[in-house]
């Protein structure tokens, strides 16, 4: 790779989801298929069913104030939720997203710690990743060595032989731990936090459908 | 550049006393006591002598370059004799005394000053607020708890650095009833000048040395603290025992990772990331040490059990497969003609299957001949040994069969159950450097810190 992606491709220092997933899927980690609505790229074609997000990087939990929809099956359908979206959230943009068949939730993630720099995280993901709080870190760079240790201290491991028909490819998700160190050096210091969350995996196929960054403020 | 620490010419006590209940008489003994070979020179100006001791007025008087001080005085008083120190020429300081930066504002003006004359000198200082160094190879000992209340460790392999003082001087009494040896022992204190990672570098290069123990409850410097031991465990084992695991990250996160990035969830990647094996309290702590410093590395995670008590085989069992982490045990899977050859020493009612049970009839040449053939079986890694004394037939003799085939072939770790002879064989097997632990629970936790490190070794070669 030359350079940084992140310099050349400088995001805001609150950057919404939509300038997240252009960032991490310019490092090569999936995001579905998606439109920004009313950006001009209107001619994307998407496939049903799709989910209407609000895009704005105020709103860092979506869901708890109904901003995502989720399962919209046809074109009236999604007219109907974009205009609501946009009442709900003046000034926001809106996002439509394919939506991604059921798969394994992972959490993965970055974060500045105070005393050993820049950390990545990788964990059982979805709504209930804090109470099971079965999670790994490690500190970046890391290595291919680094990545599996973290694949086999989680219980993502368990799913590598398959599980309740939900199953994972290991290098799937030592790629994205690869490419999520990369992001971190890239970043630096500057970084305060980034979470994918969920990341769906289903054997070697891998998608970012949330994404969040939080600079660090410049003083 | 710790060199001189550990070979000191002469040491001073600087608030040496005569009061048998001050500190600063409790350490002129210990280091007497420790059997000293250089000059030690007491300072008080109170004082013509001390034990027999000339002591000297001030730092200054003694007219002779003092590799050491140990300085006793109040928190008050010692900027001024570190200032002495340093232009007598004294190459190492050692403050025992309190009430610096722990204390508030006050002491941390003092400790700024001491740094500040510190900083522009040749001179090194540990603590202060520090219980002192105990160096058995270099008979010093400088702690300041006298040895009708705990005993020190004779000399050994382990370099043991402690951030508590207190549970330091314990755990080295507790080891000694078992004849544990250690390289040094150092309670750093407050940390103002020299700190782990020189001891580190230190004990690296020291051949006594065999594996490091460190208490911690904080790092200063978390990123270059893992680039170091990260560095140290690629060349020796390093056990950390960090306290502390409960405390959550002081800073409020909007994100799941930085709700779930608790200062100890870090801290613990951290560790595995830089090899060095994790223990959770201070029996770990020295159990593992011990394993890492007198065995070679494992080349897998297949233990053969060898047993003369059943039950004993089948707890082992349950340990071993249940055995957590990024590297889990398991019990190897012998095979047939290992076993065959079992068959031919074992008596019929016993079982030539992991787990290996030569029932009550088992004798130590029994223990001889299926440790050949075990040490020959490529399915196994390692073997999991019982000396358990309840039978006429394992006697002492057994320390010489498993220390035979322990240097000869693969890491042996040795479980001994009971007490009334069991410790005469614990204290045996440590004499000859053979990781001996007395319970089923302890030997295969330590079993699998050896195979921890071994796995960090094997892909960092």
């Amino acid at each position: 790779m030359k350079g940084k992606i992140s310099e050349m491709m400088p995001i805001e220092r609150n950057p919404d989801e939509y300038a997240v997933k252009r960032m991490i899927s310019a490092y090569g980690i999936p995001t579905p298929k998606s439109v920004l609505v009313d950006s001009g790229e209107r001619e994307m074609e998407l496939e049903f069913p799709v989910v209407v997000k609000v895009s704005d990087p105020k709103i860092l939990h979506k869901s708890e104030v109904g901003g995502v929809t989720i399962g919209i099956r046809d074109q009236k359908q999604l007219a109907e939720e974009v205009s609501q979206m946009k009442a709900r959230f003046p000034g926001s943009g809106i996002l439509v997203e394919e939506m991604e068949n059921g798969g394994l939730e992972i959490i993965a993630g970055l974060v500045n710690d105070r005393n050993f720099g820049n950390v990545i995280m990788l964990g059982m993901g979805g709504i209930y990743t804090e109470l099971y709080h079965d999670v790994v870190f490690r500190l970046t760079p890391i290595s291919r060595t680094d990545a599996e240790d973290m694949i086999d201290s989680v219980k993502i491991r368990v799913f590598e032989k398959g599980f309740r028909g939900i199953r994972v490819e290991r290098e799937a998700i030592i790629d994205l731990l690869l490419k999520l160190s990369l992001i971190s050096e890239d970043i630096g210091s500057d970084l305060d936090m980034l979470d994918l969350n969920p990341v769906i995996v289903n054997g070697d196929q891998i998608s970012a459908v949330d994404a969040k960054l939080i600079l660090k403020e410049l003083a | 550049m710790l060199d001189d620490l550990f070979s000191p010419a002469s040491i001073a006590i600087i608030g040496a006393s005569r009061d048998e209940n001050k500190i600063g008489n409790v350490i002129l003994r210990n280091l007497v006591s420790s059997g000293f070979p250089g000059r030690i020179y007491p300072v008080n100006p109170s004082y013509p002598e001390i034990m027999d001791l000339k002591c000297y007025p001030s730092v200054k008087d003694i007219g002779d370059p003092t590799t050491i001080a140990v300085i006793v005085l109040p928190a008050r008083v010692v900027p001024q004799t570190v200032e002495d120190c340093i232009s007598a020429g004294v190459k190492f300081l050692i403050i025992i005394s309190g009430g610096f930066a722990e204390t508030g504002p006050e002491g941390k003006k003092l400790s700024d000053r001491i740094l500040s004359l510190i900083r522009n000198s040749r001179t090194r200082l540990i603590g202060p607020n520090t219980v002192g160094l105990y160096l058995p190879y270099s008979n010093i000992n400088t702690t300041l708890t006298s040895y009708s209340r705990v005993s020190f460790p004779p000399p050994g392999n382990i370099g043991f650095i402690s951030q508590s003082g207190a549970l330091g001087l314990l755990t080295m009494d507790a080891i000694s009833e078992y004849g544990i040896g250690i390289s040094a022992f150092i309670n750093l204190g407050n940390r103002l000048d020299v700190d782990e990672t020189e001891f580190l570098d230190f004990f690296e290069s020291d051949s006594r040395t065999g594996s490091v123990a460190i208490y911690m409850e904080s790092v200063a410097d978390g990123r270059a603290f893992y680039e170091r031991i990260r560095r140290f465990n690629s060349r020796k084992p390093l056990v950390i025992l960090k306290a502390g695991r409960t405390a959550q990250s002081a800073v409020a996160a909007s994100l799941h990772t930085g709700a779930m990035a608790s200062n100890d969830s870090i801290f613990d990647g951290m560790l595995s990331q830089a090899g060095s094996v994790r223990a959770y309290d201070e029996t770990e702590l020295v159990d593992y040490a011990r394993v890492l410093a007198y065995s070679k590395l494992m080349t897998g995670n297949r233990i053969a059990v060898l047993t003369t008590a059943g039950g004993v085989g089948v707890i082992s069992t349950d340990y071993i497969s249940d055995s957590r982490g990024i590297k889990p045990l398991q019990m190897a899977r012998l095979s047939e003609n290992t076993k065959d050859q079992i068959r031919k020493v074992i008596v019929p009612y016993g079982s030539a299957e992991n787990p290996i049970d030569l029932t009550a009839d088992g004798s130590v040449s029994d223990y001889d001949r299926v440790l050949e053939i075990l040490m020959r079986d490529d399915d196994v890694d390692a073997i999991l040994v019982y000396a358990l004394p309840q039978t006429p037939k394992m006697d002492m003799g057994v320390v010489d069969v498993v220390e035979k085939h322990m240097k000869a072939g693969k890491p042996i770790v040795v479980g001994v159950l009971g007490y009334k002879i069991a410790k005469q064989l614990l204290v045996e097997f440590e004499r000859r450097k053979i990781p001996a632990y007395p319970s089923v629970n302890r030997s295969v936790k330590s079993l699998g810190a050896l195979y921890g490190y071994s796995a960090f070794r094997r892909v960092r070669q």
